[in-house]
């Protein structure tokens, strides 16, 4: 193979990361020696069972956590706290409730110095990506599951993140609204082709969106394999080579056990 | 097959009728309350005396409203209850933000506070009077711990029990200090002041009655119900007695209509 394009640059970095939490006085492993490159518009699965430290991994990327050991580096850059260069969603959309829909997405540039006017247009701009529009006014209360779910997206979204971190964001939801919020982040991904890493215990949604699917092993939580996913986006569910991959991803959590 | 059936749940006509008796439902006991209070008053002399007549009632509501004694008296009861509450419930607001923001204030205030609040308002009218005679500032005073109390307490509650998830969007979105208690702490704390202030209205309306009853005279609801127990003026009690409920009932209205409209986001479900 010629060498002709040059591999693109490792955006995300994470090289020997550890991390304890301290319960009751005793040490207990979260994360031993996790070494993951995430390049520039790639789109990355976590899966494993519960307490494999999937969660606790992203939240050390986005910051919200920063007592570890080994490095994690964007762009070079070792990351100890929240930036907006990471745009984070959960399990629970974690929307303000006393914020319409409009007013929850602009809060993720409370503290930019954008002109209101830019601001507005960016905010109505990822509500209509999302396919909020007409629900501006509305509070949380109003949305359903789904909607709210969006709603989150795109406030993630609005300060134009290199990477979004997304831990379990489609696992509250009922099977058809998490099938058309997949097909939805799929095509925000090929739009945008920002990085993502997705946490889910969905080894279908891992496989259908993920270029990789970094599959993990509990207590303490490290890497077990990393399984490539090479179709290009976006993908059919029905492709049997999306099956193959799927199957041998499963086996491989459920250690060869049959369910 | 199936045939998808539709049935039509718009009200008719019978629904709506139904619906507006229904929306009665609260009338039926006062009204009979007082058809059998003016059964009661018609049956001689002493009756007539403890059950005043509903028109006698009556009367004498347009003669004091035209001659100004119940709108003197009920305008100073209101505008006691108003400066109590308003001291009251600043400083309750303030003290509870205190104790919720500073470790050392909640260790240093909150033991001292919890034991005060366990005597009962009443309780301390001996002392109060001792300490500060039997005039209006005794009155203020009462009103204003009445509004304090339950201030302090639910202002405290609702900024210690904001949710971590709020607070982790803050982060996430590098809100400065104050922005985080502008958009995050302040609205989250809101239902639970509101939840306080509602509680200090009701309060300071009913406390700011009883220390006019309990301290020396001066205009209010509670000396015009006292006057007229002492001049034996039944249907003067009455009124103050009505007087007092309806005007409780209206404000606490009138407050919990202004908490639905600034808390129109909170989820009743």
């Amino acid at each position: 193979m010629p060498f002709e394009t040059p591999s693109p640059t490792a955006k995300l970095s994470i090289q020997s990361l550890s991390k304890n939490y301290v319960i009751d006085q005793k040490a207990l492993r979260v994360l031993l020696n996790i070494d993951l490159d995430v390049h520039e518009g790639e789109f990355v699965s976590i899966v494993g069972r519960s307490g494999c430290g999937k969660s606790t991994l992203l939240r050390l990327v986005s910051g919200l956590e920063n007592d570890y050991s080994g490095t994690i580096q964007l762009d070079g850059k070792v990351i100890n706290a929240p930036s907006l260069d990471r745009g984070m969603i959960f399990q629970d959309p974690s929307l303000l409730p006393w914020m319409t829909v409009r007013e929850n997405v602009a809060f993720a540039l409370v503290n930019q110095n954008i002109p209101k006017a830019e601001k507005d247009k960016r905010v109505l701009d990822l509500i209509d990506l999302v396919g909020l529009k007409g629900f501006e006014s509305a509070y949380p209360k109003e949305l359903s599951g789904g909607m709210a779910q969006r709603a989150a997206i795109a406030r993630a979204l609005v300060s134009q993140p290199k990477v979004l971190l997304l831990d379990e964001p489609l696992g509250a939801l009922d099977a058809l609204t998490r099938l058309r919020l997949q097909n939805e982040l799929q095509r925000i991904w090929l739009q945008h082709r920002m990085t993502m890493i997705m946490v889910t215990h969905d080894v279908e949604e891992a496989v259908y969106l993920g270029d990789r699917v970094v599959i993990m092993d509990p207590e303490p939580g490290r890497i077990r394999r990393i399984v490539d996913v090479p179709l290009a986006h976006p993908r059919d569910r029905a492709s049997p080579v999306l099956h193959a991959i799927r199957d041998e991803v499963l086996k491989d959590l459920t250690n060869g056990v049959v369910i | 097959m199936n045939t998808a059936v539709l049935t039509d749940i718009r009200p008719t006509t019978g629904d709506r009728i139904a619906k507006f008796f229904l929306g009665l439902r609260g009338f039926v006991i006062p009204i009979l309350a007082l058809v059998a209070w003016q059964l009661a008053s018609q049956q001689g002399a002493v009756q007539a005396y403890v059950f005043v007549p509903l028109d006698g009632v009556f009367k004498s509501l347009i003669e004091h409203f035209a001659d100004g004694e119940i709108p003197i008296n009920w305008l100073a009861s209101l505008g006691r209850t108003a400066s109590g509450f308003a001291i009251g419930g600043l400083l309750g607001v303030s003290l509870g933000a205190l104790m919720a923001t500073f470790r050392p204030v909640d260790v240093l205030v909150n033991p001292i506070y919890q034991a005060i609040r366990q005597v009962p308002l009443l309780g301390y009218i001996p002392l109060i009077s001792l300490w500060f005679g039997n005039g209006e500032p005794s009155k203020l005073l009462i009103i204003s711990l009445a509004a304090f109390y339950p201030t302090v307490l639910n202002t405290y509650e609702g900024l210690k029990h904001i949710d971590a998830r709020h607070v982790a969007v803050g982060r996430i979105f590098l809100a400065s200090r104050w922005q985080t208690f502008r958009h995050i702490v302040l609205p989250g704390a809101l239902p639970s002041v509101f939840t306080g202030l509602m509680q200090a209205v009701a309060f300071t309306w009913l406390s700011s009655v009883g220390s006019e009853l309990f301290f020396n005279p001066g205009p209010g609801l509670g000396n015009m119900m006292a006057n007229g127990q002492a001049a034996f003026r039944m249907e003067v009690v009455l009124l103050a007695v009505i007087i007092i409920g309806v005007t409780g009932y209206v404000t606490n209205l009138i407050v919990s209509k202004i908490a639905d409209r600034v808390l129109r986001w909170r989820n009743v479900r």
